[in-house]
């Protein structure tokens, strides 16, 4: 209706609400100022690339937002003592560090105001990307920016705390008290514990890591304390795709070239939306998707990654290797259109150890005995060896794969995947991680079977588009600053083996139970079932430390947990070194406060690309207050005496707060053999420092070494100079085909892995294997192909293991190889590789699978929780996905609240339920539901009053409701309270004047992980976790939030799947795991010695 | 000034700060409830007037659930209401101080609050409608007090930033957000300002074609 009439608007003329009214009013009036025509500064850079060359970090001037917004230098010029009025310039120290807020470590750059250094206060006023950093190349994600909020949090603990004598765990009464004291209290205790010397003594301190972010330095502080007491979180998190990788490669995960893939093969989400290196990963993927490449995802869940994919495949959760073996069979059994094979036969014959499968004939005839093929080979050849697999795999059709994985009317895709997989060749680029591998029983069958077709494609030779292998690629020097210390060697291994870790059932778990260290410390039956036989367990640990960990919250059974951390016969000392309040602090002895992102010194190292990388987190308020001459007054403890100095607080972190706690109070006489490897070598009076520990440690790669000392030639440690100075350092580009490496060989001697052997005491086998005695076992050092002597793959047979020859010796024949039940008979008999989500448990129309394992890219981790900026963008209480025609099926509506109640389906038992907000979408398959585990925060006061101390403390005041707990050793329950009520910003408050703005209510959805049982996985160990659900309307009185568990039935359930499921060690057994394979902190070989008797 | 006149200076204001007011941030219930009262300026809402959903919602419902959601498509997600970003071959937006209309606004001493406008840059679109509001306020006083000479300068103003800027990048911009808008409120938002902007020129044009005389 082009254009009304004028008559028309003038009706506007008579608007009830005069224009006045209406207006914003965005505008003022500003007299002009001079512009300054000499400053260096432009109205607008020309480049959004703005990152300051290297050389002016010391003092780089830029100027003010707050006024630049405003108008840019015409407005009112640059601020001089002749320009009062004129725009602000600060002056930086840019000071290199690493993120801190997912494992992808990705480089990042503080920007500290120097202005404030003679005022004795220092401040980070941004965090930017780090261009230096070859992975991350300068971009971040939301986390990434979001640490000056994290740093600044007004809730931060601002020094450390003790629980107040005389209170119980959980009363939430605490004292202050200087680190000094803590340490004291800790190292008498550890002191004592490790001066009993005995077998129990060297169980009895439990080092517990969630995110480490650093490669070495936390496995060596239990090593240097003569104990078997590293724990990792790794079974709740990647043991799934772990162990399958081991299997293949004796390598626990892959790594994939996605910049040069024609294929970027997903399953789930990670990699491309959330997960471990995604930001680095994306940016690689998006490039390699511009170039034309194509990118499949397989996912119940239509994530942001299958959203933007070419092809979504929802397959039903946990059947995922029916399709991989389902691929294997069509590359086996079907042609290229020109006619050729489809497998590549030149990597699969001289890569995979098809010989040593062939010359087993005894393991062939029990495939046979299996069903998997009909008859033995007459011959061993390599011909015949395919001729199996193509009889193996020819089960997996297309009809099967439909069925199995649910995917009816979906066949289509099947044939789209096809057309994009074939062409792509070997540059099929994947990452098979979370989701599937590590959510369900059997889940490492997942990563078994998805590494066959790339195998027989040829695209896990490592090369260009390709997939190789993480460790590769991966520089772990942060434990080996030996040098600096007075041992000036590495502490050796200890001969006891923690069995609270690593018990008898799981003899291959990737990697520590530490799922079930609550259900196993307090399990007197397990305890004497084993002590019987002979082994000696701890029935307590004597010093328990969390570190950067929540484990109460995100482990399943969490009511389990705090059961257990709360009995002082359990766990008789208790500290957490966290960097923010968490739901495991409330239940410790001591919460320790430590550093985030630009807090700490961490040498860390992210294989994202085919490269070898490392990077340097440091602590950046000591950094720039050293170069800006300042110094401590103990340099061992110069980035506490810095925080505290310069308006941080008393936040210390580990590489300075255990070299201390060693040297001054565990071991002060040295009496222990602890203390040489922790006092300086330059100094022996005292710990060893940051500079002289990652210089020692980071001088052992001698590119950087060579660089670093020409470039820092007047430095006593130029290569910690030049790593505080870059913040990154790329050792070696292009790392293709590792495997292919020769070894070094002379006359005399062959070199392998950093070792030399005499040529006398190596050995070859019938494969060509080059094998080496190591103490009581034998180990495989490389392998010859056509008279060259190459490196190979990890594993025994130094190739790539389609069969897993070693797990038939560990009581898993029918598994040592990728297969999949086929039909139900299998089914029920291979019970270990059948999701306890499968299709099949669910009968009634309100019975699915929930899909759990899947993280919101924003806000991840505990210490993120309490982030304004990434609360404010997570704000979507976690809702339950439901299929929109499953929803209209139950009479259920967008925000609707639902009951999830939780059955297992190996024992029927129903565990409790949690209450969470329904979304019916079209974005998640049928049948299976979606809500994410990493969110639902809770707690249980929003502030604590310390004694003394002016201010009460926040907790998670911007990042969680309070809620209300009812447990009484059988039952527990929590239910939402109040909303969020952000507390005096008493510190920081430059930084939190927008406190008045917080919108959110905080309810991030319920706190499933307690009501999930833990559902160990008899292979691999990880807790399975999704679950199957039963779902109906919310009562009247039950609101989103709620959990109700009964965690005596939960403690059944993890028992049964434990002893219905394992298959333990035996008298017969005479070694505790196979050695070959990895454990983060390796004991002796005499720890491994396993001398039990059958009772 | 002639009623015919003071009319039309007021039509103009009034219509000006309206756009303005609901493009640069989400509807507040007093504004919703003034429009939807005010037959007049109902009449300027057709297709809202008669959407289904605001009969069967509350206004706080109808804000938080359909025209927040909408706005915030249209105005900071997926749309860019920003001139730089239409009229550069690079398609960058040019928050510095190089921003032609930032320039514009410099050299006649008006200073944008960005922070309170809650905009990226100077060349929004809600801000350079309001950058007209004031000049045409400004025009009206000077009518008022019988400055044609000032009024007629600042009509002159008036019509360059319309020229050079305004109707360079805002029809296109306010098409896109007529095919893309969610709710029936944004959809009359769009057609108003596209309907007012053109008609707008048309009326400062033919002024300008008469020597800026106005028939007072």
């Amino acid at each position: 209706m082009y254009l009304q009439s004028r008559r028309t608007f003038l009706k506007g003329a008579a608007f009830s609400v005069a224009g006045v009214a209406v207006i914003k009013g965005v505008f003022t009036t500003d007299a002009i100022a001079e512009s300054v025509s000499d400053s260096k500064f432009t109205n607008t850079p020309s480049s959004l690339s703005f990152y300051p060359p290297v050389s002016e970090w010391n003092s780089f001037k830029e100027l003010d937002g707050n006024d630049w917004k405003r108008g840019g230098i015409e407005r009112r010029g640059v601020r001089s003592p002749e320009n009062p009025d004129g725009i602000k310039v600060n002056d930086y120290i840019i000071v290199p560090t690493v993120c801190s807020n997912c494992e992808a470590g990705c480089g990042l750059t503080a920007w500290v105001e120097k202005g404030g250094f003679k005022n004795n206060i220092l401040t980070v006023r941004k965090y930017m990307g780090n261009p230096l950093h070859s992975g991350s190349r300068g971009r971040n994600c939301a986390k990434g920016y979001a640490v000056t909020s994290q740093m600044y949090d007004p809730d931060r603990i601002p020094f450390p705390i003790k629980r107040a004598p005389g209170s119980k765990r959980g009363e939430g009464k605490w004292v202050r008290v200087t680190w000094d004291e803590a340490m004291a209290a800790i190292g008498k205790k550890m002191h004592e514990t490790l001066a009993k010397g005995d077998e129990i003594s060297k169980k009895q301190i439990m080092y517990h890591v969630g995110r480490p972010n650093e490669n070495g330095f936390g496995p060596r502080v239990p090593q240097s304390l003569g104990v078997d007491g590293y724990n990792s979180h790794t079974n709740i998190c990647s043991a799934g795709a772990r162990e399958g990788s081991i299997q293949w490669a004796n390598d626990d995960r892959n790594a994939p070239d996605w910049a040069h893939a024609d294929l970027i093969f997903l399953q789930s989400s990670h990699a491309a939306d959330a997960g471990h290196y995604f930001q680095q990963s994306a940016g690689l993927i998006a490039e390699a998707r511009k170039r034309g490449a194509k990118m499949v995802t397989l996912d119940p869940r239509m994530s942001n990654s299958a959203g933007i994919s070419d092809l979504w495949l929802p397959c039903w959760p946990g059947t995922e290797a029916a399709l991989y073996l389902h691929l294997a069979n069509r590359i086996l059994n079907e042609k290229s259109i020109d006619g050729k094979d489809l497998v590549d036969h030149e990597f699969v014959k001289e890569w995979v150890n098809w010989d040593h499968l062939m010359s087993n004939k005894d393991y062939l005839n029990k495939m046979v005995g299996y069903g998997y093929i009909s008859k033995v080979p007459a011959d061993d050849n390599y011909e015949d060896f395919i001729e199996i697999l193509k009889e193996l795999y020819a089960p997996y059709t297309k009809e099967f794969v439909v069925k199995e994985c649910r995917l009816e009317g979906m066949e289509y895709k099947l044939d789209q995947l096809w057309e994009m997989f074939i062409p792509a060749g070997a540059k099929v680029a994947t990452y098979l991680w979370r989701a599937g591998a590590i959510a369900h029983r059997g889940g490492w069958m997942n990563t078994r079977a998805g590494f066959l077709p790339l195998a027989l494609r040829g695209a896990m030779r490592g090369d260009i588009g390709g997939v190789s292998w993480h460790h590769w690629q991966e520089i772990s020097v942060a434990g080996k600053g030996d040098k600096a210390t007075v041992a000036g060697k590495h502490p050796g291994k200890t001969d006891a083996w923690n069995e609270l870790a690593w018990p008898p059932e799981y003899p291959i778990s990737t990697y520590e139970m530490s799922h079930m260290l609550p259900h196993l410390i307090v399990d007197d039956a397990w305890h004497e079932k084993w002590t019987k036989r002979g082994l000696k367990i701890p029935k307590s640990i004597a010093v328990y430390v969390p570190r950067m960990y929540n484990p109460v919250w995100i482990n399943p059974d969490g009511f389990r947990w705090i059961e257990s951390l709360k009995r002082e016969d359990k766990f008789e000392l208790t500290f957490n070194l966290s960097p923010t309040w968490s739901e495991t602090n409330w239940y410790c002895d001591y919460v320790l406060p430590v550093g985030l992102a630009g807090e700490r010194n961490d040498q860390q190292s992210t294989p994202s690309k085919p490269q070898q990388r490392i990077e340097f987190r440091q602590a950046v308020l000591r950094v720039a207050a050293e170069k800006m001459g300042w110094k401590p007054k103990k340099p061992a403890r110069a980035t506490l005496e810095a925080h505290m100095k310069f308006g941080l607080g008393e936040v210390w972190e580990e590489s300075e707060f255990w070299p201390n706690l060693m040297v001054d109070y565990v071991d002060p006489d040295g009496s222990l053999g602890v203390r040489d490897y922790w006092a300086s070598k330059k100094d022996p009076s005292r710990a060893v420092t940051v500079p002289e520990y990652f210089d020692a440690a980071m001088s052992l790669l001698p590119r950087l070494k060579e660089t670093a000392t020409k470039m820092y030639k007047d430095e006593e440690f130029p290569v910690y100079c030049y790593m505080r100075d870059h913040g990154a350092w790329t050792e070696k580009t292009n790392v293709y085909k590792p495997q292919e490496e020769e070894l070094k060989v002379d006359a005399k001697y062959v070199y392998a892995h950093g070792h030399k052997y005499h040529k006398d005491e190596v050995e070859k086998d019938q494969y060509g294997v080059l094998w080496v005695k190591d103490g009581n076992f034998n180990k495989s050092i490389g392998i010859i192909k056509d008279k060259e002597v190459l490196g190979g793959f990890h594993t025994l047979s130094r190739k790539l293991e389609f069969f897993s020859e070693w797990l038939t010796e560990w009581k898993w024949p029918e598994y040592a190889i990728p297969i999949y039940p086929r039909g139900e008979l299998e089914s029920e008999k291979m019970v270990h590789l059948v999701s306890q989500t499968h299709h099949k448990f669910m009968k009634g129309d309100n019975e699915f699978a929930l899909n759990t394992v899947y993280r919101l890219p924003y806000n991840i981790h505990t210490r993120s929780v309490n982030s304004k900026h990434l609360m404010e963008i997570s704000q979507n209480h976690n809702p339950i996905w439901i299929y929109t025609k499953d929803a209209e099926k139950l009479g259920i509506k967008r925000g609707d609240a639902v009951k999830v109640q939780i059955q297992d389906t190996l024992t029927g038992i129903k565990s409790g339920y949690f209450i969470a907000m329904a979304v019916p979408t079209e974005a998640t398959r049928p049948g299976v539901l979606a809500c994410s585990h990493h969110a639902g925060r809770w707690k249980l006061k929003n502030s604590v009053e310390i004694p003394g101390f002016a201010h009460r403390l926040g907790i998670m005041s911007l990042g969680s409701p309070e809620y209300a707990m009812t447990n009484d050793g059988k039952v527990g329950t929590l239910t939402p309270i109040d909303g969020i009520h952000p507390h005096e910003a008493w510190q920081f408050k430059e930084y939190n004047k927008d406190l008045d703005n917080i919108w959110w209510d905080g309810l991030s959805g319920a706190w499933q992980n307690a009501v999930a049982p833990s559902l160990p996985d008899p292979v691999a160990g990880n807790h399975g976790w999704h679950q199957k659900v039963i779902i109906t309307k919310a009562g009247a009185d039950e609101t989103i939030g709620d959990i109700h568990v009964n965690y005596e039935n939960n403690y059944k359930i993890t028992a049964a799947w434990m002893d219905q499921l394992t298959r333990p060690l035996n008298a017969q057994d005479k070694v505790r795991r196979p050695y070959h394979i990895k454990r983060p902190v390796r004991p002796s070989q005499k720890a491994y010695e396993f001398n039990i008797k059958d009772v | 000034m002639n009623n015919d006149l003071k009319q039309e200076q007021t039509a103009r204001i009034n219509f000006y700060a309206l756009l303005s007011r609901v493009m640069m941030s989400e509807i507040d219930e007093g504004l919703l409830k003034s429009i939807e009262e005010d037959e007049n300026m109902l009449s300027f809402f057709p297709t809202y007037k008669i959407w289904e959903k605001k009969e069967k919602m509350s206004r706080t419902d109808l804000i938080e659930k359909y025209l927040n959601v909408d706005f915030t498509n249209l105005f900071l997600l997926h749309l860019i209401p920003y001139e730089s970003f239409y009229v550069r071959d690079d398609q960058m937006m040019e928050t510095g101080g190089d921003n032609p209309v930032q320039q514009i606004y410099t050299a006649l001493d008006f200073q944008v609050e960005l922070d309170k406008a809650r905009v990226m840059s100077a060349d929004h679109i809600a801000v350079e409608l309001e950058f007209m509001y004031m000049l045409c306020d400004s025009e009206n006083k000077a009518l008022e007090n019988e400055d044609f000479k000032a009024a007629a300068e600042i009509a002159k103003i008036q019509y360059g930033f319309m020229r050079e800027h305004i109707m360079q990048w805002a029809p296109m911009y306010l098409l896109n957000v007529k095919s893309e808008a969610g709710t029936a409120f944004y959809y009359d938002v769009a057609d108003l300002g596209l309907e007012f902007i053109l008609n707008d020129f048309e009326y400062l044009t033919e002024l300008k074609n008469n020597g800026y005389n106005y028939e007072v």
